[in-house]
């Protein structure tokens, strides 16, 4: 493992993520392999890395999807390590999955008065009008959900993760795939949401991407992180090279 | 919900209240027994429907309802009637949340073997219990008042539908059991406590078919096993809620009022035989074939509904 070199500036505030020693192995297959790092409140970090390098296992862990074999992940200072899923997400974090995962039967709308059950119950109907109008999705309120487009259904996804304002974001490739239209408004949904204090952290293949909305990136690779810098310092970094292409240039 | 559905629903009670008046004892019966189904459809479709979990025990928490309205309306015992009810209410629903506690985090069809066998075992519990009668049944004191019981099954009925409509359909609860039923980690990801809240649906839908079980015991004066517990008083409820609308409020009641008729009248023109059996397995052969979203969606203005009701059906026995 590479070391990595941490260049931000520290203030007495807890990360609002931290992630200490994380690891998980599955049957004899190590997926996440003692991953340390954190992210500062209101940050974006990248997390990027080849198909297989043990992001998605990481996003799992964190959100409590998968119980860690150790390691800890702390959300605003707050140990959540093994934490259910539904605890982590009342703690303040929110998350999008690969492949979106609406309620399908539901209508757009519904979909995201949804995400207010253990919040704000009284406060959704106005915030979906928020995230509805921010998402551009207005138009589509009432269609079932399992109708809508691809790209559209990444959008109710983000917005549903909008109507919950969690602290910390996981993204998980929330604009693979999608029209470079739809793409615009995710990312200008990132950053609307990032200049009320939210902390993203993206899974991304689009380096474009990375490089237009990301403050710091961490590189996986066989499960352990192999780089950490700006997108410039990753750009020209030799293991990310070996770790992509598979030699060192 | 609007004027009009609100309207809607007034004249159909109403005309269900003043039914009485135009029908014979025999009719009257048989009416009853549409309130009595439709009730017991409904509770099935809360966790079925609208959580998606299919149970095949549901005749279990009907039975508990008769056994405990017939144990304590025993001589000796001498429980009025409407005291037995919640009794019956509380102990299924009780019952229910301690078997859904460890076999709501099971997946597919391990909960419906699990619920399925959660069923037959108590079955055979009642049937060699003394306390019971065991196979010789229960008899409870009679009152022979059939108007009596066609409004009391037509409010258990109606309250059923009124709390389902008000608990699923338009609160929290009901987002919460929606969203689990469609996407169970997203609901999770959403800080929803997926198995409390299932624990909470299966409890609320035994408790109403415990009711129902109550009221069926003192309507028929007599019960043993095989006639509350048996396996095909779930089967009829699945039937009933395929047929009317899975996952819809008003689709139960559809469904159990034509397969109750049907079931009426087959017997009725062919006596006690066994091709009820068949006829019920063209018409469930002919609901996933032609009608996968229930009768409900041919009701106006349900547009959403069938387009929806396919993946329902689908995802149902994709579980199983």
């Amino acid at each position: 493992m590479s070391t990595v070199t941490d260049t931000r500036t520290h203030t007495d505030e807890p990360p609002a993520l931290a992630v200490a020693g994380l690891r998980r192995r599955f049957a004899g297959i190590v997926a996440v392999d003692g991953v340390t790092f954190d992210v500062d409140r209101a940050e974006v970090l990248g997390l990027i890395g080849p198909n297989g390098s043990g992001k998605s296992t990481l996003f799992n862990l964190i959100a409590g999807a998968l119980t860690p074999d150790g390691g800890t992940v702390r959300l605003g200072g707050q140990a959540v390590t093994g934490w259910p899923a539904w605890r982590v997400a009342r703690a303040g974090l929110g998350r999008t999955f690969q492949i979106p995962s609406l309620f399908g039967n539901m209508s757009v709308h519904d979909n995201l008065l949804a995400a207010s059950c253990e919040g704000d119950w009284r406060g959704a109907p106005e915030r979906a009008r928020q995230a509805l109008a921010l998402l551009e999705i207005d138009h589509v309120a009432g269609n079932l959900a399992s109708e809508l487009s691809g790209g559209q259904q990444k959008l109710v996804e983000f917005a549903r993760v909008y109507m919950r304002s969690p602290r910390v974001v996981l993204l998980d490739e929330v604009t693979a795939g999608v029209h470079p239209n739809i793409r615009a408004i995710i990312l200008n949904a990132v950053r609307a949401m990032q200049l009320d204090g939210a902390t993203f952290l993206l899974i991304e293949h689009d380096m474009e991407l990375v490089r237009e909305v990301c403050d710091r990136i961490i590189v996986m690779d066989f499960g352990q992180v192999v780089a950490e810098g700006s997108f410039e310092e990753i750009a020209g970094n030799a293991e990310v090279r070996r770790a992509y292409l598979g030699r060192s240039e | 919900m609007g004027l009009t559905r609100w309207l809607a629903g007034v004249i159909v009670v109403a005309v269900l209240a003043a039914l009485p008046l135009g029908l014979d004892a025999y009719s009257l019966r048989i009416a009853t027994g549409v309130c009595m189904w439709a009730g017991l459809a409904c509770a099935w479709n809360i966790v079925g429907g609208y959580a998606g979990y299919i149970s095949f025990g549901h005749s279990a928490f009907f039975g508990i309802g008769a056994y405990a309205t017939a144990l304590l309306m025993q001589r000796g015992m001498d429980w009025p009637f409407f005291a037995t009810l919640p009794v019956g209410l509380v102990v299924a629903a009780g019952v229910a949340a301690v078997i859904g506690a460890p076999t709501m985090r099971l997946r597919g069809s391990y909960f419906a073997i699990a619920t399925w066998a959660f069923a037959e075992m108590l079955l055979q519990l009642v049937n060699v219990l003394d306390v019971t009668g065991g196979p010789g049944g229960l008899s409870v004191p009679p009152y022979l008042n059939e108007h009596f019981f066609y409004y009391l099954m037509l409010a258990a009925a109606v309250i059923a539908y009124l709390a389902v409509w008000v608990l699923v359909e338009r609160s929290r609860f009901g987002f919460r059991l929606r969203a689990l039923r469609d996407h169970e980690p997203a609901a999770e990801a959403l800080g929803i406590r997926t198995t409390l809240v299932k624990v909470q649906a299966f409890a609320l839908s035994a408790g109403i078919a415990a009711v129902f079980g109550g009221i069926y015991a003192y309507w028929v004066t007599f019960i043993d096993p095989m006639s509350v517990m048996g396996g095909e008083i779930t089967d009829q409820m699945v039937v009933m809620v395929l047929l009317g609308g899975l996952g819809t409020v008003w689709g139960p009641a559809l469904g159990a009022s034509l397969l109750w008729l049907t079931n009426r009248m087959v017997w009725s023109a062919l006596g006690d035989t066994a091709i009820y059996l068949p006829i019920l397995g063209v018409i469930i052969v002919a609901v996933v074939l032609f009608l996968p979203n229930g009768l409900v969606s041919l009701l106006p203005g349900l547009g959403q509904l069938r387009r929806r009701g396919h993946r329902l059906l689908t995802g149902m026995v994709r579980k199983l």
